[in-house]
């Protein structure tokens, strides 16, 4: 009998099935992931498995068994569960030190000197070893997550459960987190469970569980998975068919197509899963602009950007240009001041040193950007919509903000909702909306203006495959018919590949600002952008 | 239950309240609140600002203002001649709360032993204020009347009046010892409930959920720092009644203290229910202050006394545990009975009974899992 077994578990919340009739199991030190959608049923299962929700069915754990919270308290000494979100477990005005004594406290844990060098290890593999007196919630998200990831580890849990921890994380925390993952699971034998979004990650687990709307619909290892798929993965070529869908850098089709295979990605589950099951998957369209407004040739000149916290220089002198018509993303680590500069260019922090031209106009003062607000849109990291009030009431609402009349709003706002694939979602609150779906819509907000420019903070992080395909349709859509500029800070290496020029922060600091074919010019060993991001990272450490 | 687990969290929680600030509010709170509502409430009506328009300007009118003017009830003008349109107007602009208007010829009439009237306006917007001072206006009128006729049998006979407990009949004693019954009921519930909703909120309320922590363990972990922290608050109410609203203090300190003791550990109940219910601190900090703040100074007896209620009022008064301490309060700062009284003896046990219910019943409630 496995380690831990999953048999025929059902999760309830309220009315509603989270998961139905789940079964899975794992061996001594296997690493299993959970790939789905969000709200495809991942968390509930992993709730269930760590023993905080209730449910139906058995899961088996070590030879105990159990069906309820209440009898998983026996394993709870043997249980770490990590939940989603950045930093959720933390307490934000405890140091970090004064968490790993509150988490080996409330485990029991002897105090004795193994414990304290258990402590260091875990401090050191996580890079916290300098940190020990810095509050949580002074931390990056990256850090943060590591801290976590210690602190669940704390009690040496032998089945551990991680959900989504790298969602939001850069590529370097990422991988950071990973060694230790995987490191732990050699040397303790630990069972996990951990579900992500990112499928570079999905393809290093030992067993995939794939999850469509509560249910698990594949299974296997990513060379497993990927063979089932194989035959309906193609170069991109334009589709003709709705059993058909052209994604990136693919094309998938149940229809034989006249194009060479590609090898796929776990990614490819998604959009052959979506495709067999007759989902339909809007085609996102994009009209020419009501307004005509003249573009700029150069929308945004930054020169020696700065902002400093105190001691702590956010944004240390950044160069950085923003044409029309042009993707630029922005990259870096988690706390490398991505989110500080588009803060700076929106005027929502003061800039402490440097110039900044937007829209050719000089920023000296906030009256400077008098005016110009009309002409920029913006997506925050949180999508700032009002959670009381129905999409289309959300979008009036942006819309009257913005001084458009009614009527002219009111289509405006059909228009978007049919383009972007939102219209059926109209008079639902935006809590109950798919991440995917609430992604789209913010932007519609930020669009209702027709702006010359737009500013996109981390609008991707943990939004599923298909949909954020589909933003980027948007995305390169609205640069050919609008002619607008986009500037994007994204932690989905792949999606920087679609971006005509990224700029890399490290540390407040510009490490990188080329094209993308430029960059994998100079770095011609490198197999992916996510290698790349990384050789920057890694250089000088 | 582990009492290293218990201490870890009870340390935790410490270090947060510092370090958000939130124990600022654990004490700056109740002390607005005795604050506010000490000096706040006023029942008594004292510089009732009055013009008499004395149109007779003799002997005996004269000797009426001055009993006006002399008074601290009253805060007077004496005038001549003004109309009465024109004095009525200064009512409405409310710069005279009471007009009184005595006739010409008033003192001939008295004199000759004929009947004569007195005209007397009062602001009667808020009817208590305005009863209050009509009877002032009247026992000053009276007053004046009989030592005009000094030597009639009918004044033979005065009342010797004495109020007890409340002797000066001072607001303060009658509503202070009330008010540390509302704060008592109103902050310790706020606090524990916000302790336990604030990770629920964050989330980090899977460090409780997915770990070996008793229900128990963690309950005690997070009533004990506002049981504590509110502890002290009833020493600093005492000195805040006794010394900055000179409320007199007859009884047993002891008993002061353990009523209150206990009464902190009801509201803690009351926020700990209030905690299984909310997910969010806001609603949690608004339901708590619906749910005691209304009882607390309904039934608390500031604003009428309970033995002066009937029907449905009085069977809810009876159901909040608001009047039992309140009943008990009163009796150690204005009468001394202590528990001597069968009385105060009853309501201490019910209020006991009520601090162990609660409490059970929360724990009853809580579930350790998500929804």
């Amino acid at each position: 009998m496995a380690e831990l077994e999953i048999r025929g578990v059902t999760v309830k919340h309220g009315g509603i099935t989270a998961v139905k009739d789940a079964s899975i199991y794992a061996e001594r030190g296997e690493i299993i992931g959970l790939i789905g959608a969000d709200g495809a049923g991942k968390s509930s299962l992993m709730h269930a498995a760590a023993g905080v929700i209730r449910f139906e069915g058995e899961i088996v754990f070590g030879g105990t068994s159990f069906d309820s919270p209440r009898e998983a308290e026996r394993l709870k000494p043997k249980i770490g569960l990590m939940p989603q979100g950045i930093g959720l477990v933390l307490y934000k005005n405890l140091t970090v030190s004064e968490h790993l004594s509150f988490f080996s406290k409330i485990r029991s844990l002897k105090e004795d000197a193994a414990l304290n060098d258990y402590k260091q290890r875990l401090l050191k593999m996580a890079g916290l070893e300098r940190f020990t007196e810095r509050p949580a919630g002074k931390l990056s998200g990256g850090m943060m997550q590591k801290l976590s990831l210690i602190c669940t580890l704390i009690h040496r849990p032998s089945l551990l459960i991680l959900d989504e921890p790298t969602t939001g994380v850069d590529p370097l925390s990422r991988l950071e987190l990973w060694k230790i993952l995987e490191e732990i699971s050699e040397s303790e034998g630990t069972v996990t469970l951990m579900s992500t979004a990112y499928m570079q990650e999905a393809e290093k687990m030992d067993r995939v569980y794939l999850f469509d709307s509560g249910t698990i619909i594949a299974s296997g290892t990513a060379e497993e998975l990927n063979e089932t798929v194989k035959e309906y993965v193609y170069e991109p070529v334009a589709c003709r068919s709705d059993r058909c869908i052209a994604a990136g850098h693919y094309t998938y089709s149940l229809d034989p197509l006249e194009a060479p295979h590609k090898e796929p990605t776990l990614e490819a589950l998604f959009f052959i899963n979506a495709l067999k099951r007759g989902v339909e998957i809007p085609e996102i369209e994009v009209s020419e602009r009501e307004s005509e407004e003249p573009i700029p040739q150069v929308v945004m000149e930054a020169k020696g950007l700065t902002k400093r916290f105190g001691d702590f220089v956010a944004d240390d002198h950044i160069d950085m240009e923003l044409k029309s018509g042009e993707i630029l993303g922005l990259l870096g680590a988690n706390g490398a001041g991505k989110t500080t500069f588009i803060k700076m260019l929106l005027g929502l922090y003061p800039i402490d040193d440097g110039e900044l031209v937007l829209l050719g106009r000089p920023i000296r003062s906030a009256k400077d950007r008098q005016g110009l607000k009309a002409r920029i849109g913006y997506v925050s990291q949180h999508f700032s919509l009002y959670k009381d009030m129905t999409v289309r009431e959300n979008l009036l609402y942006f819309a009257s903000m913005h001084g458009i009349d009614a009527k002219k709003a009111s289509s405006r706002i059909d228009r978007y909702a049919k383009e972007l694939g939102f219209a059926s979602y109209m008079d639902s609150l935006p809590t109950e909306l798919p991440l995917g779906i609430n992604q789209r819509f913010s932007v519609a907000a930020a669009l209702l203006h027709e702006p010359v420019v737009l500013f996109l903070d981390e609008p991707t992080s943990g939004v599923d495959a298909i949909a954020r395909s589909q933003f980027w349709q948007m995305l390169k859509l609205l640069k050919r018919k609008w002619g607008i500029a986009i500037l994007i800070t994204t932690h989905y290496m792949s999606e920087a590949e679609y971006c005509d020029r990224v700029v890399l922060l490290k540390e407040g600091r510009k490490v990188a600002d080329d094209s993308v074919e430029n960059l994998y010019k100079k770095h011609p060993a490198a197999k992916s952008f996510e290698e790349i991001f990384l050789h920057y990272y890694e250089d000088g450490r | 239950m582990s009492p290293g687990v218990i201490r870890a969290y009870i340390l935790k929680e410490f270090r947060e309240l510092l370090r958000s600030r939130l124990i600022l509010i654990v004490y700056i709170l109740p002390t607005m609140i005795i604050i506010l509502f000490g000096y706040g409430i006023r029942m008594e009506v004292t510089d009732a600002r009055t013009l008499i328009i004395d149109n007779d300007n003799s002997t005996i009118s004269r000797d009426l203002s001055a009993r006006f003017e002399h008074s601290r009830y009253f805060d007077t003008r004496v005038t001549s001649g003004m109309g009465e349109q024109e004095a009525l107007k200064r009512i409405k602009q409310a710069k005279v709360d009471i007009l009184v208007i005595i006739p010409d010829s008033f003192e001939k009439r008295l004199l000759h032993g004929e009947k004569t009237e007195i005209g007397v306006f009062i602001d009667g917007a808020f009817p208590v204020r305005a009863a209050t001072m009509q009877n002032y206006v009247k026992g000053v009128v009276y007053d004046a009347a009989r030592s005009l006729t000094d030597k009639k049998p009918t004044n033979l006979i005065t009342v010797n009046n004495r109020n007890l407990f409340n002797q000066a009949m001072r607001d303060e004693d009658a509503i202070v010892p009330g008010l540390i019954g509302l704060i008592l009921l109103v902050a310790p519930a706020i606090l524990s409930a916000l302790l336990i909703v604030k990770e629920k909120e964050e989330g980090t309320i899977f460090n409780f959920y997915s770990s070996p922590i008793k229900k128990s363990e963690f309950i005690v972990a997070k009533l004990v720092p506002p049981l504590i922290l509110h502890t002290v608050n009833i020493f600093i109410l005492f000195l805040w009644a006794t010394w900055l609203f000179e409320v007199p203090f007859r009884g047993s300190f002891l008993l002061y203290w353990a009523a209150s003791q206990i009464y902190i550990v009801i509201s803690l109940g009351v926020g700990l229910l209030v905690s299984i219910i909310t997910r969010t601190q806001i609603v949690a900090i608004v339901l708590t202050i619906i749910i005691t703040i209304i009882p607390g100074f309904l039934y608390s007896g500031m604003l009428m006394p309970i033995s002066s209620m009937s029907g449905e009022s009085k069977i809810e008064a009876h159901i909040y545990p608001v009047m039992y301490f309140n009943h008990i309060i009163y009796d150690t700062f204005l009468i001394g009975q202590g528990l001597d009284s069968p009385k105060n003896r009853l309501y201490l046990a019910i209020l006991f009974f009520y601090a162990v219910f609660l409490i059970l019943l929360g724990s009853r409630l809580m579930k350790k899992e998500t929804a």
